[in-house]
């Protein structure tokens, strides 16, 4: 019972927290360089079968 | 009390707050920390042995790419989805009951499990290896069987610790990591300095005659996404601990595919050196090192590793241990590890996992690669980056995950056909490639695209999507469907498919269609036809043919049979009863580009089988259109399934009456008043007259049944909603009057009266309207409220209320596109009648819709309400507000 109202407890917090953004989300400029970042890599792995 | 107790209940504890979600300022790790942290957990000694097996495949520098750039590449993609762990503080496992169902998972791990705990079996080998190598450096040669005795005795021990509990882990960790990094420097210096750098530099494979160096390096690439993919499934606690999303997936990223990645290339290194140097290529760096540099250094690197190697051992049975009890929540931790013990002490008898090294890592893939694609796509495409974590959590009356007994049957077959896929293009233990050119994406990449393209379409199918998303709620798709959007032509390779299934579905009630005047009519023109049930939508193809044509339909159909089926089949979407201008331009673009517009006018189904009142609007419009007017009447069409009961009634017989009621030049001439007063002639109908002229016998034992919700009131008492209806009865509940529906659709009642089914319906009508008259008429109740924004799903918008009086309606609830407690109102002059559902969908229960532009709320009773809660009433008074019946 004490579990289960800790359990209520936290996901009520998350739920807040995640509407107040109190965790920093990834930001369109992060998807962005992600997105670079694996055309890179994906790049230099075609590149390998020239080697 | 003892220590066994004290283990378990430490590992109890762990099991519970190791799943709680993790609160914000509980947070420990940043992007160093758990940069850090997740490069300990990659740094192991299977490293040096995923490096030499890189080495006998590819030279140097290909071996760099694959190490660092294919890692790279499969993480940026497999750890994206961890955003949603650090989002909610959870770790995948609990996010993964949202995938696969809350018991489907527990398969899912334990797949995990066994395909990942051969690493451990790859560290016990190792352990072994150093111990043979080194002694045999001294000169010290063991008995046949030593190799095994040393591989269980590392699993023992690792064992033993394990089963120690927390803290003993605790502290291996802070000195297995250490360790490692030590070892991972010594080697770096000796590797490097004794043999010449462009000697590794310039290192090629000697490859045996046969062997494809394309192939090798389609392999290297397969080796390192598979390497890293698989390691995913013991870092899956960490990312919930960090601060921000975005330090939880590059350090994931980088933790593996930079640190993890650079001791991969350390063993290559040693590898290549102790190639270089003694001939022999081995994955030892106890043994490298001895005979690199000196004995002594040998015998230091050999305590270290073999504690590495012990204490690596530990650690994934406590983590597996832990994972396992989170599973399977009544099982003993203890009897877990041992299990996991035993596993890995079976894969040292075999005795050739390092022989089977690839093979075993492109299976791990194969398992993984599903996975990730399944991950990924129920993320972003799917949930949203949205789940629901009481569901997730299966709190109490909170069931969405179960799907069916606990199995998303959808994720567990896409994760099966993904396996397959990647098995049907390389076998991982016979190394045969069955197909070249998608060998050439990776057994493991192919895999992962065609699940997340599998996944992806599967869950745009409505039934599907419905399945997969029962928890909408938690991220609804909020945009307003597109009613300008062009309709497009009916498709012509559909139309035929399309006659097929009409033709199939119509054949048992032999349906006849009659063409009157329809010589020489050919398309643009516009049709009006009665509407009684859905029949009418394989009827009026039918009889249309061969032309084809564009219908108006509620956007529920959309939602229902999804929007891509629904625009090939020609179907403009609308809401009912607003006054929609989009829709006007599209009718005007679909005559103007030469096709048969079908418009049913009623916008409703008839309730009892009777043609509800027109407006002089379609007059207007055709008058408008200049082009030809034809009616069609179907008939037996609500017989077969009227609205207050879906279930079919095999003996409803059809006919179809197409007429054409004003030519091109006449529609020119005539006035709006004729048009109006041709239509409705031919769309005047009475289905139960129908059945009785034509003697169609139904005799279904329950074809009275739901006809209570049109019949509302009593005839005898006067109350409303008296009524209720079993087998071919309608029985009033409070005075006990009662009713039989015999075969022809007739109702008499014991006194020998017979009713005649739409003259009831239209009695009732009249009480609506003395109400009104007289001021007396006021519905203020409890409502549940469902909003459908678009094609793709409903919005649960929670308990509100419903207001009807004289000006109207006024709708009070939490508007989910405001976030506020709002009162949307909907002028009685607006609304000449109300959509009205019986049972929606054969499920939901009564309900009736208003409609904005953007929203269709579909409003049902809630367990407070539902006595007094009857669409026919609610729709009786929306017609004489709106003017229909003055």
């Amino acid at each position: 019972m004490e579990k289960d109202s800790e359990l209520d407890s936290r996901i009520g917090q998350m739920l807040q927290a995640e509407k107040d953004n109190v965790i920093p989300r990834m930001t369109k400029k992060d998807y962005i360089i992600a997105a670079v970042i694996t055309v890179i890599s994906l790049i230099g792995i075609i590149g390998g079968f020239f080697l | 009390m003892s220590r066994k107790h004290d283990v378990n209940k430490e590992i109890e504890n762990e099991v519970y707050c190791g799943t709680l979600p993790v609160l914000p300022k509980e947070r420990k790790y940043g992007f160093i920390d758990a940069l850090l942290v997740l490069s300990g957990y990659c740094i192991a000694t299977w490293s040096y042995t995923q490096g030499s097996y890189l080495a006998t495949l590819v030279g140097f520098k290909q071996l760099l790419i694959g190490a660092f750039l294919a890692a790279i590449f499969m993480l940026m993609i497999y750890q994206l989805p961890v955003i949603l762990s650090v989002r909610y503080g959870i770790d995948i496992w609990i996010w993964l009951r949202s995938v696969f169902g809350t018991k489907g998972v527990r398969v899912v791990t334990v797949i995990i499990i066994i395909v990942n705990f051969p690493w451990y079996a790859v560290c016990c080998e190792l352990f072994a290896d150093s111990m043979e190598n080194l002694l045999g450096l001294f000169g010290i040669h063991l008995f046949n069987g030593a190799h095994l005795v040393l591989s269980l005795s590392c699993v023992v021990i690792g064992t033993v610790i394990a089963l120690r509990g927390v803290g003993t882990i605790t502290w291996t960790t802070r000195i297995l990591v250490p360790l490692l990094l030590l070892v991972g420097v010594a080697v770096v210096v000796v590797g490097f300095t004794s043999v010449p750098m462009d000697v590794i530099w310039n290192y090629q494979p000697e490859l045996a005659g046969d062997a494809d160096k394309t192939v090798n390096y389609v392999l290297n690439i397969e080796a390192n996404f598979a390497f890293v993919i698989t390691l995913v499934g013991g870092m899956a606690e960490v990312p919930r601990l960090c601060k921000s999303e975005r330090s939880g997936y590059y350090a994931g990223v980088l933790g593996q595919g930079a640190a993890g990645s650079f001791f991969v290339v350390v063993g290559a290194v040693m590898a290549i050196a102790m190639q270089y140097v003694t001939g022999q290529m081995v994955d030892d760096p106890t043994l490298m090192m001895a005979t690199l540099s000196a004995p002594i250094l040998g015998l230091s690197s050999l305590l270290l590793v073999a504690f590495a190697n012990i204490g690596t051992q530990a650690v994934g049975s406590y983590i597996y241990g832990v994972m396992l009890k989170s599973t399977f929540k009544k099982a003993s931790y203890k009897v877990l590890v041992l299990i996991l013990g035993v596993y890995v002490a079976l894969l040292c008898v075999w005795g050739k996992i390092t022989e089977y090294f690839g093979s075993f890592l492109t299976i791990s893939a194969c398992v993984y690669a599903p996975l990730a694609a399944l991950l990924f796509v129920d993320f972003f495409f799917v949930r949203k980056q949205k789940i629901d974590l009481k569901r997730a959590y299966e709190e109490e009356g909170h069931n969405a995950y179960k799907y069916t007994h606990g199995f998303n049957i959808v994720g567990a077959v896409c994760l099966a056909l993904g396996f397959a896929f990647s098995l049907l293009i390389y076998d991982p233990v016979k190394s045969v490639i069955h197909n070249k050119v998608l060998f050439m994406l990776t057994p493991t990449g192919a895999s992962l695209f065609f699940t997340a393209i599998l996944y992806y379409l599967l869950c745009k199918l409505p039934p599907i999507r419905r399945y997969v998303r029962t928890d909408t709620y938690a991220s609804p798709d909020k945009k307003p469907f597109d009613r300008a959007k062009t309709p497009p032509r009916q498709n012509l390779f559909f139309l035929p498919l399309m006659w097929l299934l009409c033709k199939i579905l119509t054949a048992p009630y032999k349906l006849k269609i009659d063409k009157i005047n329809m010589e020489g009519v050919k398309p643009p023109f516009l049709v009006y036809g009665s509407h009684n049930s859905f029949m009418d939508f394989y009827v009026t193809p039918l009889a249309l043919k061969p032309y084809r044509a564009n219908y108006i339909s509620e956007l529920e159909g959309f939602e229902n049979f999804g929007e891509w089926i629904y625009r090939q089949a020609g179907c403009l979407g609308t809401r009912k009863f607003i006054n929609d201008q989009h829709l006007i331009k599209n009718i005007m673009k679909v005559i103007k580009r030469g096709d048969v517009m079908v418009i049913y006018p009623e916008a409703r189904y008839a309730n009892v089988g009777t043609n509800s009142h027109l407006t002089p609007s379609i007059a207007k419009l055709a008058k408008m259109l200049k082009v030809p007017v034809v009616t069609i009447n179907m008939h037996g069409n609500y017989l077969q399934q009227p609205i207050w009961n879906l279930k079919e009634r095999k003996g409803a017989r059809l006919h179809a009456e197409l007429k054409c009621v004003a030519t091109k030049d006449e529609i020119e001439k005539i006035s709006v008043d004729e048009i109006f007063s041709r239509v409705s002639k031919e769309l005047t109908y009475d289905e139960y007259k129908y059945q009785l002229d034509n003697k169609i016998v139904i005799n279904d034992e329950w074809r009275a049944e739901g006809l209570h919700y049109p019949l509302y009131r009593c005839r005898k008492c006067g109350k409303d909603f008296a009524m209720t209806s079993s087998g071919s009865k309608i029985t009033c509940k409070y005075c006990g009057d009662s009713y039989e529906m015999d075969e022809l659709g007739q109702l008499h009642s014991s006194s020998g009266e017979t009713i005649h089914i739409p003259d009831w319906y239209e009695w009732q009508r009249g009480f609506v309207h003395d109400e009104i008259r007289e001021g007396r008429y006021k519905l203020d109740i409890p409502v549940r409220i469902w909003a459908l924004p678009n094609s793709v799903n409903f919005v649960d918008c929670g308990e509100g209320r419903l207001i009807q009086d004289e000006s109207g309606f006024s709708l009070e609830f939490d508007n989910y596109r405001t976030e506020k407690h709002e009162t949307l109102k909907f002028p009685a002059k607006s609304m000449v009648s109300l959509h009205t559902e019986y049972d929606y969908r054969g499920k939901y229960g009564p309900c009736v819709t208003l409609s904005t532009y953007d929203d269709t709320f579909f409003i049902y009773p809630t367990d407070e309400s539902r006595d007094v809660f009857n669409p026919t009433k609610i729709q009786f008074a929306t017609e004489y507000l709106g003017g229909l019946y003055k």
